[in-house]
Order: structure tokens, then C-alpha cells, then sequence
């Protein structure tokens, strides 16, 4: 009997398995309360059939099916240019998929809600039906309290937009959105910090004093993931010759070729191609393989473009990349310059659709714009705490970067950049705070419960959560 | 299992009776080296090699193994719904609790409970675990006609004084957050039209006027001054405690000004450009720097005056660690030890040292050291117990001391001197005008000013020499005196030979004395009463006089402390020159008024000089 009082002074957990849904640009990522890893990682992109003769199947969702080339397959992503979520009726489809393709699927043994046949063409009718049937008979939600993660600038409407969608259509008995910023410094064991969040459509500086966001301080830019992957595609068009990018699935099978030669590959045939934001979607995927293995930040002192940083950098050993259909090259300068952007506007590469980025935009600039909204009196600690999170931070040598840059910003501070080592913590760390948080005994007096909900209406989100 | 013979065969080797050999010699070789340790794969075994694992291995023996408890069939968990006792709204939440076993109708009626999801009465426990980390803070209340009597401001609204005492209490005290999430938005006149318009831009355009952009100061300023309002209302400053009236103090003397000065003050702080930055450090371990070289100085004082004073005889003489009581303490002597050590190697061969210190390899090329060794090993049959013997002390022949020139000393001044310092302090007495004669002597004696080669051996010479030129100084003064002396008799005599009849010449005599030391005697009183009034006032005049005086009394007291020997001549010897100067009629001040001191000194040291005279 006595072990079933919880030691509550050394472990203050109390696990009601809630679960925590962090939606980000490129993936979304749930799981239970108090594991450290999500057990559901999918793609923020869906899926979306153009309906050409029974108008039913119309979403796909989940790793498989939208990488699987289909001709009318659309490619979409629900949020916003803005960093808030724009349509929200994918956006609830892709996150119920998140939840229950993993998480909650009641039976075990319905094959049709595991996951596994997703995109599986003969069962779209069955598929669709039964899980209209399950959301009558039971929402996905019943059991669950469902924290959820929102960014730093997130619009009031869209908050109360998310409470309604867990107590009303996921039925979720209690509620709370939290600031990734905050989660992601839980994460780090952090109450308070500055959290420089690289993530992939937007790279966002959140100062948290004692676990709330400083809300003047929280400070956005466009320059993260896909801005360095949109570097890449300009630096891949504008050698001469030109680089071909080339997605595996168009690749039959490839034979090897030296440096720089043309690509001999045999190449697949579709009687209808892919569409153009399917192969965008496969483009990206060879991009951040680009990202993981070729691309460096120039970590300083000197910025890229001045002195002799180029000079070095030539003469730094290069590194090779292979494309899909067997082209490959060795990168040397280039692959400093794709990232050079992130930190230096003046020196990313420019087109037609990619205009020069604002100087303000630079991480460094949002830094110091952040910290300047904050009390004198806090922004030495906060830049004492300097989180960095985000898959874009994974970029090789960004730390060594982001702390000169800072340190040449505030060379009196005693700064100090936190950058957890593993990449899972650094992908997933608003979720892991997330993880924590709500598995802290503590917490569950913070939840909006749905009698709450009913009682107040959706406004009291904004109330509740601060 | 997976043996060499496998490893061939995979790797396409030649078998034969190569296989069976190996596993021959392979069978010893655990037997010999290290045991392997038990539950570790032979192949993972193999990969330490022939060195320990970079890890402590321990092998966890089954004996240390707590027994794992079997009281009956395993435990049941279930998922119990609970109530937190936080909340006001009875949101029922589920954890994993022990399925209670003592009352087993429950359980059971629990168990359908759970599979048919609470469909009838369940149990639900009401938790209150983490209730004591459900903290409020606590504002100061204030009613309607308080707020209109005292707390009216021109600058703040009853609404906005609401506001912001509720943003204090959400924020508890988080000032930052506070003022971070400040947004007051005046009384809306028209709410409905406001929830029709929706979005935040018209609001924007709409006429009234826009809320006061507040800073953390006012907002401090504000609280704080109702806070200290409202505490003097309830207590009454008199009936406050100490810790009452701290608060209330602390409340009342916010100043936002100044606080908002002190905030550019740190923000400029932290702004300052790399170049300021740079120079601060500069400057800081400039000032670190000098203050360690502070220290040191003081330090190498202290140790000088320490040994200039007491010897400290009473340190104990054992040896061993016992004198050195604290690892602070070791660390010095190991230092100290080492230092020498090094300074040895340095210049070996030439050891000027006193103490003949031998380390183990000189002592084996030396040819007492076999008897040495024999002694050592002796000792160390002898007891264990015994202290480690001291550093041995060689003893050589009185020729041999010479020869190698090797001197012993009782206690030895730290540091290198030279010799030519040591002679030429020799040529130095007391005062300066002893200096001159000794010098003028030994000018006399033809002796070189700088002395070639000041060996040691020279040195104890030209001591010699001193100390009998001083002698002979001394007998000169003393016979100049007697002879001064008994000119003065002399005259005496003529005087009152020519005088005769009248008595009172005597009595002048005494009167011009007493007229000559007074003043001078007043002087020195002054000069020893106040040591420090050179620049006062009161004696400007007399500047120099008092100077003097006062650094002739301290030379006299130097003397009459440390040798009352040379006291003695000393003073004969100011006397003397003190007869010279008047005779000359020196017009130097401070000459004369030396010469007043000193001759009032002699005067007043007459009567023990002439005891001392009688009794040589
Ligand atoms: N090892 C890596 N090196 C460089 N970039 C990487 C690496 N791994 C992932 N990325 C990039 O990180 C981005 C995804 O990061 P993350 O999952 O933090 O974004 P998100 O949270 O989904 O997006 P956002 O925060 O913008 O909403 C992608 O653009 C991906 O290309
Ligand atoms: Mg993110």
C-alpha cells in the first residue's frame, strides 16, 4: 500500500497519460506524456487527390503514402506563410492522423487504423467509412488530456481554434497549449533562457523568463530549413554547368560516374508525372540530405564574404555529394556559402523568387532584437541561457557561429549557448518538454478541463494559457 | 564455438594442424592473464586485449543479489481515476495506482468498473499530493471609499489600478512578466460593436485615447506606493514591528527615477562595444596584477620583520610532519625543498651555503658515503617506527672547511648577498660623522674604498679591522673630551683666580647653563609629544628645528636600545660636535638646534656619564 503514494518531494510526476502534440512546418510530432522520444513522427505534408471520379478519398496522410509517386497526387502543407496554421480542417486531419495512427488506435486489430495500409489503393472506401464509424462511436481523444504546442506568435483565434478542436472533435477531456519556446527550455532544464528555434519554414527567438514568454521579445524570421534549402536549389542552378537535382523516385537505377560527369542513370517512365509539388516534396528530401552531410556554417570570425575566409575555406577539404541518379561532386566554398544567409543577408544567394533577405532577418539581428525587449536587468541571465533547438541547428558548426556571433554582439555578458548534444533532443525539444511537463503531478492543475470549456467558451484559452 | 578453426575457415585460411595448435596455446593463456570475467561474451572479452578494461568490471555475484520477493501472484495495476484537490471543477484524471487489495469486493466491482469504463459508481480517489506547490500570492485589498480616500491618483484610473493588481497577482510579482504583458485597454465604450469589428487593427483606429505606454518603473511606482498606503492604514506606523517597518520603509522610499537611471546605467553597461570591453579587462588585471605584487611586497615584509624579530626559538625541533601540522604548511616546505633543489642544480659544485646538505647521489660519490649507507640501512633494520633520517650532516675537517670553503652559520639571512655589500656596510656606523672618521681612518691605513675580492675570509678581517678602528676612535674621543674638559677646569681656575673676591661667578656661570639647555629641552619634549605636527601651525616657524630634533631623537633612542656602549660615545661624539659648531658659529639652524639638543641630552645624561666615568 505505501508504494502507492507517490514519493512526490524527489519525483513530482504523475503520469495521466496525456498526450503531447507538437505540429511543426515539416513534421509533426506526438506522443504519450513522460517517454522521451515521440512515438509518432509524421510529415506535415498530406496528401491530396484532385477528385477526379469518386470524390471519397481525397486526403492521404503518413510517411508512406505521400511519398509514393501517384499521378494527381498533390502535395500540401496546411500552415500558414506567416508561421500560423492557415487550413485548418487538414490541419485537424493530419494531427487526428498523427495521434491515432500511433498513439491511440483503439483496436489493435483494425489494419485500417494502424498506419501500416495507408494510401493502399483498394481500401480507400472501407478506410474512410470505418473511421467515420469510430469517431461516431468514440473520439479519439476520450482518455487522453492533450497538451499541444503553439508557436511564440501565435494568433489569439488560432488558439482558441485548437481548443475546440480537441474538445470537440477529439473529445478530449482537458486541454492546454504551451509556447514551444517555454517547452523547449523545460527540455533543457531550463526556466528561463533565451530559445533560438531553427526549425524548417521559421527560425524564431523566444525570451522566457520563469517558464512565460516574454511576448514582446519573441521575434520571427523566414530564415531557417527551407530557406537554406531554397540556397541549396539556387547554388545547384546557377553552377555552371548546371546541377541537376534529381529525386530518387525518378531513378531506375544508376550506374557509377566520375566527379562531375553527367549522371548514366536510367531513369523511371510515368504515363501521367508526378505533379510538381509532389517532386518538390521528393526534391526536399535529397536537400536535407544535402543539408545533413555537405553543408557547413563558416563559423568565423570573420564573416564568409570578408577577408580571407574564402581563401580558407577553398582550401579546406571538401566534401562529397551524390545525387540520386549517380551524379556526384565534391563541394568545397559552396557549401559554406548556401548557409552563410542564416547570418549574413547580404551574402545568400539571390533570384527571381528569392529575394535578398532583410538584414532584420538574420539570426543574429533577431538575438539582439529579442534581448533588447527585455528588462535590463534580466539580459544578462537570459543570455547566460541561450537554448538552441530545431532540426535547421543541426547544421554543422552553427553553434561555433551562433556563439561568436553573439558573443560579438555582447562581448560583456557572460553568454552561453545550450545545445543539446543528441539529435533527437535537439529535433524534438519543444516536444520533450512537453513530455515533461505534462506528466508532472503539479501540472494538472493548470489543464482547462472540459467542463471548463463549456462553462467559458474557447476564449478561455488565452485566459488560462499565458 | 565460434573458435580460430571458424575464423579460417570464413576467411578461406589453410586448416590442417595449425587449428588445434591454436586452440592449445589459447587454452593457458586466460590461465596466466587475467581472468575473464564471468558473463562477459568470450569474443567481447577478447576485445580488451591484453590490458584491463578501460572500465571497472565488477562481477556481480549472486550472493549480493537482494531476493526478489514472491509474496503471492503478481501485483495488480490499474488505472484509477482521481480528483486534484487543486481544482475547483472536478476534472476526473487517470494514473496508474496499486490495485487495492485489502478490500476485495471493491476490486472486483473496480475491475468490471474499468472494463466497462465507468459505467456504474467508480471509485475515485481525491489527490492532493500536489497541492502545497498550488502558491498564491497575496496583494494588498483595498475597498471602494479606502481607493477614494487615500490611493486617487491623477495618472491612474480606479480600472487600470484594478488591472494592474491583477496582473500582479497572476504574474506573482514577475515584474518583467508584468509589464511584458501590460495591455491595458481603456473602458471600451462600446463592447458589442468591438466584438463585431473582431480583429485587432480596428481597435487600433478607434478614437479614443490609446493607454498610457507604461514602463516597469511606473508600474512598480504605483504598486508600492498603495502597498506602503494601505499598510500605514491598517497598522498605524507606530504599531508596526521591525520587520513591519523595514517593509514599510523599503515601500514608501521606491524611487522610479532612480531606478530607471540605475536600468540605462546596466543597459550601457552591457552595451559597451568590444574595444571598452577589452580595456576593462586590461584594466582589471592590470589592477589584479599590481594587487598580487601588493600582496607579495607585504608578504616578503612580514617574513622580514619576522625574522628580524624573535628567532623563535620554541619551534620544535623535532623532525617530521609534525611541524608542519597543515597540508597548506607541506606545500611551502615542499616548495621551499624543491626551489633549493633546483637552485643546487643549477650551480653545482659552487655551494656557498652554510648547512653542507648532500643529496643521495653526491653522497655516493663522496667517500664517507658507504658508511653512510651502512648506517641508514642500519637504521632502517633497527625500527620501522623511527622518524626518516634527517638530512645528514657531513662533518669535515677544519682544513677541509677552508679548502672547499664550506661555513656553517646558526641562522642564515634569505636570499644572495654580496660581500661587497657586507664590507661596505661595516664602513658604516652611527651617524654619519663616525662615518667620516672610520672612512678618514682608514684612508690613513691606505685601504681601497672597493675591496678586490670580498671573501668571506676578507670580510672577517676588515671586521677585525673596523672594530678596532671604532676602538681607537672611541679612546680618541674620550681623551679629546677629558682634555676639553680639563680646558674648561683650567680656565675655571684662571677665571676665579681672577675673580676671587666676588662669589656670584659661579653662580652666572650656572645661570648661563641653565639658560643655554632650556629651550633645547623644550624643544625635545615638543618633538616627543607630538611626533607628527611638522606642518602644524603652532611651531611653523621653527620647521626645520623641529625636524631635526626630531630625527636626532630618534637616532637616540635607536642607540640607547640596541648598545650602551656606543651610546655612550655617541654621545660624546654629537657633544663634540656640538662644542665644534658653536665654536665655529655655524649660522645652519639645524645644526644649532642639534647642537642644542644634543648638548642638553649630554647635560642631562652628565650625571650617569660621570658615574660611568668613575667607574672606568
Ligand atoms: N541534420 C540536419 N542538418 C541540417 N538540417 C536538418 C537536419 N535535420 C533536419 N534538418 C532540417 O530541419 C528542418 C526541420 O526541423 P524541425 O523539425 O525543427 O522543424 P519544424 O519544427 O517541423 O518546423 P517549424 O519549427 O518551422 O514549424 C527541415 O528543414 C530539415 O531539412
Ligand atoms: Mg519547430
Amino acid at each position: 500500500m505505501a508504494s502507492t503514494n507517490a514519493p512526490a518531494a524527489e519525483y513530482a510526476g504523475d503520469e495521466v497519460s496525456a498526450i503531447v502534440l507538437d505540429p511543426g512546418f515539416s513534421t509533426i510530432r506526438a506522443g504519450f506524456a513522460g517517454e522521451d522520444v515521440p512515438k509518432s513522427v509524421c510529415p506535415s505534408f498530406f496528401g491530396y487527390t484532385d477528385a477526379e471520379s469518386d470524390s471519397k478519398s481525397q486526403f492521404l496522410f503518413g510517411e508512406n503514402a505521400i511519398h509514393t509517386p501517384q499521378a494527381n497526387l498533390q502535395i500540401k502543407n496546411y500552415w500558414g506563410s506567416d508561421g500560423i496554421v492557415e487550413d485548418w480542417d487538414a490541419a485537424t486531419k493530419v494531427w487526428e492522423y498523427a495521434i491515432t495512427s500511433r498513439l491511440t488506435s483503439t483496436k489493435p486489430s483494425n489494419p485500417l487504423q494502424n498506419g501500416l495500409n495507408e494510401g493502399s489503393n483498394g481500401n480507400g472506401d472501407t478506410m474512410d467509412v470505418d473511421i467515420e464509424n469510430v469517431e461516431q462511436a468514440e473520439k479519439p481523444l476520450e482518455d487522453s488530456p492533450l497538451l499541444m504546442t503553439e508557436p511564440g506568435w501565435n494568433s489569439s483565434k488560432a488558439r482558441e481554434k485548437c481548443i475546440e478542436i480537441a474538445m470537440e472533435e477529439w473529445g478530449a477531456p482537458a486541454f492546454y497549449l504551451q509556447k514551444t519556446g517555454v517547452l523547449a527550455a523545460f527540455a533543457s532544464g531550463k526556466a528561463s533562457g533565451i530559445i533560438i528555434d531553427i526549425g524548417a519554414s521559421h527560425t524564431s527567438v523566444t525570451p522566457v523568463l520563469d517558464g512565460m514568454v516574454l511576448r514582446k521579445g519573441v521575434q520571427k524570421s523566414p530564415l531557417a530549413g527551407n530557406f537554406v534549402s531554397n540556397q541549396i536549389r539556387m547554388l545547384f542552378k546557377q553552377s555552371q554547368p548546371e546541377i541537376p537535382l534529381t529525386p530518387h523516385y525518378t531513378v531506375k537505377s544508376k550506374v557509377q560516374v566520375d566527379a562531375g560527369a553527367p549522371s548514366q542513370a536510367t531513369y523511371k517512365t510515368f504515363d501521367l508525372p508526378p505533379t510538381d509539388s509532389f517532386r518538390r516534396l521528393e526534391e526536399e528530401r535529397v536537400l536535407t540530405e544535402f543539408k545533413e552531410s555537405v553543408v557547413e556554417v563558416w563559423p568565423g570570425p570573420q564573416r564568409f564574404n570578408m577577408g580571407p575566409s574564402e581563401e580558407i575555406a577553398k582550401n579546406q577539404p571538401g566534401r562529397p555529394f551524390e545525387m540520386p541518379d549517380g551524379w556526384n561532386q565534391v563541394f568545397t566554398a559552396d557549401r559554406f556559402r548556401v548557409a552563410e544567409g542564416l547570418f549574413d543577408a547580404s551574402a545568400a544567394l539571390v533570384d527571381s523568387d528569392n529575394p535578398r533577405p532583410k538584414d532584420e532577418h538574420t539570426i543574429s539581428r533577431l538575438v539582439q532584437a529579442a534581448v533588447q525587449q527585455v528588462d535590463a536587468d534580466h539580459r544578462p541571465m537570459l543570455l547566460g541561457n541561450v537554448v538552441v533547438t530545431g532540426g535547421s541547428s543541426l547544421l554543422y558548426k552553427l553553434n561555433e557561429r551562433l556563439t561568436q556571433e553573439i558573443n560579438t554582439i555582447y562581448p560583456s555578458t557572460r553568454n552561453k549557448l545550450i545545445a543539446p548534444g543528441s539529435v533527437v533532443e535537439r529535433k524534438y525539444a519543444a516536444w520533450i518538454g512537453g513530455s515533461i511537463l505534462a506528466s508532472l503531478g503539479s501540472f494538472h492543475q493548470l489543464w482547462i478541463s472540459k467542463k471548463e470549456y463549456e462553462e467559458h467558451g474557447a476564449s478561455i484559452v488565452e485566459k488560462r494559457c499565458r | 564455438m565460434a573458435s580460430g578453426r571458424d575464423v579460417r575457415d570464413m576467411l578461406g585460411l589453410p586448416m590442417g594442424g595449425d587449428a588445434p595448435k591454436a586452440a592449445q596455446k589459447s587454452r593457458p593463456k586466460p590461465a596466466t592473464g587475467v581472468r575473464r570475467p564471468q558473463g562477459v561474451a568470450r569474443e567481447v572479452a577478447a576485445l580488451y586485449g591484453e590490458r584491463p578494461p578501460p572500465v571497472a568490471i565488477y562481477e556481480e555475484k549472486k550472493t549480493y543479489r537482494a531476493k526478489r520477493q514472491s509474496t503471492g501472484p503478481a501485483k495488480k495495476w490499474v488505472q484509477q481515476p482521481f480528483t486534484n484537490q487543486a481544482r475547483s471543477d472536478g476534472l476526473v484524471l487517470r494514473h496508474w495506482r496499486r490495485k487495492p487489495t485489502t478490500a476485495p469486493p471493491i476490486t472486483s466491482g473496480e475491475d468490471t468498473v474499468m472494463e466497462d469504463s465507468e459505467s456504474s459508481e467508480p471509485y475515485i480517489e481525491s489527490n492532493g499530493d500536489f497541492m502545497k506547490y498550488n502558491i498564491e500570492v497575496e496583494v494588498p485589498q483595498f475597498t471602494d471609499e479606502e481607493y477614494d480616500a487615500h490611493l486617487r491618483s491623477n495618472d491612474w484610473g480606479r480600472e487600470e489600478t484594478d488591472y494592474l493588481f491583477q496582473k500582479i497577482k497572476d504574474y506573482a510579482f514577475r515584474w518583467a512578466v508584468i509589464w511584458d504583458r501590460y495591455d491595458f485597454q481603456a473602458e471600451r465604450p462600446q463592447p458589442p460593436q468591438d466584438d463585431a469589428n473582431g480583429d485587432s487593427t480596428a481597435l487600433a483606429t478607434l478614437p479614443f485615447a490609446p493607454a498610457k505606454a507604461r514602463t516597469v518603473e511606473d508600474l512598480k511606482a504605483r504598486y508600492y506606493d498603495i502597498a506602503a498606503k494601505i499598510m500605514k492604514l491598517r497598522i498605524p506606523e507606530v504599531q508596526m514591528d521591525a520587520e513591519q517597518f523595514a517593509q514599510y520603509d523599503l515601500l514608501t522610499k521606491f524611487n522610479p527615477d532612480l531606478e530607471r537611471n540605475r536600468k540605462t546605467l546596466a543597459a550601457a553597461l552591457m552595451n559597451r562595444n568590444m574595444d571598452e570591453v577589452k580595456e576593462e579587462e586590461f584594466l582589471l588585471t592590470e589592477l589584479q596584477r599590481i594587487n598580487m605584487a601588493a600582496n607579495r611586497l607585504d608578504a616578503e615584509r612580514d617574513e622580514l620583520r619576522a625574522r628580524l624579530e624573535a628567532p623563535a626559538p620554541q619551534k620544535p625541533v623535532e623532525p617530521g610532519l609534525t611541524a608542519f601540522p597543515s597540508s597548506q604548511q607541506l606545500a611551502t616546505l615542499f616548495n621551499q625543498l624543491f626551489q633549493q633543489d633546483k637552485s643546487k642544480k643549477r650551480a653545482p659544485g659552487n655551494g656557498p651555503a652554510g648547512r653542507l646538505s648532500l643529496s643521495a647521489n653526491e653522497m655516493v660519490a663522496t667517500p664517507g658515503s658507504a658508511q653512510q649507507q651502512q648506517m641508514a640501512a642500519a637504521n632502517r633494520r633497527q625500527s620501522v617506527a623511527q622518524p626518516p633520517p634527517q638530512t645528514p650532516i657531513r662533518q669535515l675537517a677544519p682544513q677541509q672547511e677552508i679548502r672547499f670553503n664550506v661555513s656553517t652559520h646558526d641562522r642564515l639571512t634569505s636570499g644572495v648577498s654580496f660581500g661587497s655589500d657586507k664590507l661596505l656596510k661595516m664602513r658604516q656606523a652611527k651617524s654619519n660623522v663616525q662615518t667620516q672618521k672610520i672612512a678618514a681612518a682608514l684612508a690613513q691605513l691606505s685601504i681601497p674604498e672597493i675591496i678586490p675580492i670580498p671573501t668571506s675570509k676578507v670580510g672577517d678581517v676588515f671586521e677585525a679591522l673596523i672594530g678596532k678602528v671604532g676602538k681607537l676612535l672611541d679612546v680618541r674621543k674620550v681623551r679629546e673630551k677629558e682634555e676639553g674638559e680639563c680646558r674648561v677646569l683650567e680656565a675655571m681656575k684662571t677665571r676665579r683666580a681672577s675673580e676671587s673676591q666676588a662669589g656670584a661667578g659661579d653662580a652666572s656661570n650656572v645661570n648661563d647653563s641653565s639658560a643655554n639647555y632650556t629651550p633645547a629641552k623644550s624643544e625635545v619634549a615638543d618633538s616627543q609629544d607630538t611626533p607628527d605636527v611638522d606642518g602644524d601651525g603652532e611651531d611653523d616657524g621653527d620647521d626645520g628645528d623641529n625636524d631635526g630634533g626630531e630625527g636626532d631623537g630618534d637616532a637616540d633612542v635607536d642607540a640607547e636600545g640596541e648598545e650602551d656602549d656606543d651610546e655612550d660615545a655617541e654621545g660624546e661624539d654629537a657633544d663634540t660636535s656640538a662644542a665644534q659648531s658653536e665654536r665655529r658659529g655655524s649660522t645652519s639652524t639645524r645644526a644649532v638646534s642639534a647642537g642644542h639638543k644634543r648638548s642638553a641630552s649630554v647635560l642631562s645624561q652628565a650625571s650617569s656619564k660621570s658615574n660611568k666615568r668613575l667607574r672606568k
